[in-house]
């Protein structure tokens, strides 16, 4: 496969408006959802952050695929892969170290009159 | 299996390596690199959210201002706007480039980098408010990793329009060369990155530290 015209290669051709306008309209839509909920304080703070994680989880899942073009073509298979091999990174060096915190908080801090305010159920 | 490789070889006449010259595809080569080095750079922000994620309790802001008494909503969501516009005008750009429209090209750089100053205006303008306000990242824990983190992305928005400015120029001077096209590509994957780490800062920092 030899490409002569850079402006032949997969990369290049893979680029889609179409992709491009509903990603920003998607993302737009649930940023602005997400905003409502918290300014109108619509829920009770554990199930706010459920439904704000899910529309940040939705949201990326979109950019990811429309933007990113992350999908098991031959040209991005790679791609995709390295980032499904990250994926578990993140999820350990933020999870653990907030694991680990919150227990530290709980056995070190259960005087805080604070830790049982409304920010300690967000936890 | 055994019966067809010992007829086929003869050790004294075995070609160990190829001899033809194959074209490396340096496009592919050079943006799963890129990829690479982008996933990396996404580490130093799981750490910022690591940091923030265990000081965003409301201990950690030491009877100080919460992001609860500061944070203006749609101030952070016209942000959010002019940076998913910026991403969709680079869009266009690689729509353009596909097409092989230079002056597309030109034109939808120049709205993606607009926008990206628009971005940029308007986070440094925040900074300017806060600390005019006598909020500042040395008041508590909280707020250090509050401002890291979201002044560390708003880095990565400078460099990418600084990265932008510098493909203006190329574009114009050496069109679409192999060189060219590969650096576009590059800055795709940069900015477009810059759209879900935003999304991740504008959800898990400004609004649920509206909560705090």
């Amino acid at each position: 496969m030899s490409h002569d015209n850079p402006l032949q290669h997969p990369e290049v051709q893979v680029a889609s408006g179409r992709g491009y306008l509903l990603t920003f309209l998607i993302s737009t839509l649930l940023m602005g959802v997400s905003l409502l909920l918290v300014a109108n304080h619509a829920m009770a703070p554990f199930g706010l952050m459920l439904v704000l994680s899910l529309c940040a989880g939705l949201a990326v899942i979109v950019q990811i695929y429309f933007l990113m073009h992350m999908d098991l073509s031959e040209a991005h298979i790679w791609n995709t892969v390295a980032l499904v091999l990250t994926i578990p990174l993140f999820i350990l060096a933020i999870g653990l170290t907030a694991w680990m915190f919150s227990t530290l908080y709980e056995r070190t801090m259960v005087m805080l009159p604070t830790m049982h305010g409304m920010a300690g159920m967000v936890h | 299996m055994s019966s067809s490789t010992s007829k086929a070889l003869d050790p004294s006449s075995v070609e160990l390596w190829d001899h033809s010259h194959h074209h490396h595809d340096v496009i592919s080569t050079r943006t799963f690199g890129f990829w690479l080095y982008m996933l990396s750079d996404a580490m130093i922000f799981a750490v910022l959210f690591a940091a923030w994620e265990v000081l965003s309790y409301s201990h950690s802001f030491a009877a100080g201002p919460t992001p609860a008494s500061f944070v203006e909503p749609g101030y952070v969501f016209l942000q959010t706007l002019a940076l998913f516009t910026s991403v969709l005008a680079y869009g266009f750009t690689m729509v353009a480039l596909k097409n092989g429209n230079k002056a597309g090209v030109i034109s939808g750089l120049w709205g993606a980098l607009i926008l990206g100053v628009a971005f940029l205006a308007l986070d440094i303008n925040d900074v300017v408010h806060l600390v005019g306000m006598g909020i500042t990242p040395d008041l508590s824990g909280g707020l250090s990793a509050f401002f890291i983190l979201t002044q560390t992305h708003a880095l990565h928005i400078l460099f990418g329009l600084l990265w932008m400015l510098v493909m203006l120029v190329q574009v114009s001077r050496f069109g679409f060369s192999a060189d060219v096209v590969g650096r576009l590509l590059s800055l795709r994957l940069f900015w477009h990155f810059q759209a879900v780490v935003w999304v991740f800062v504008f959800v898990f920092v400004y609004l649920r530290g509206m909560l705090i």
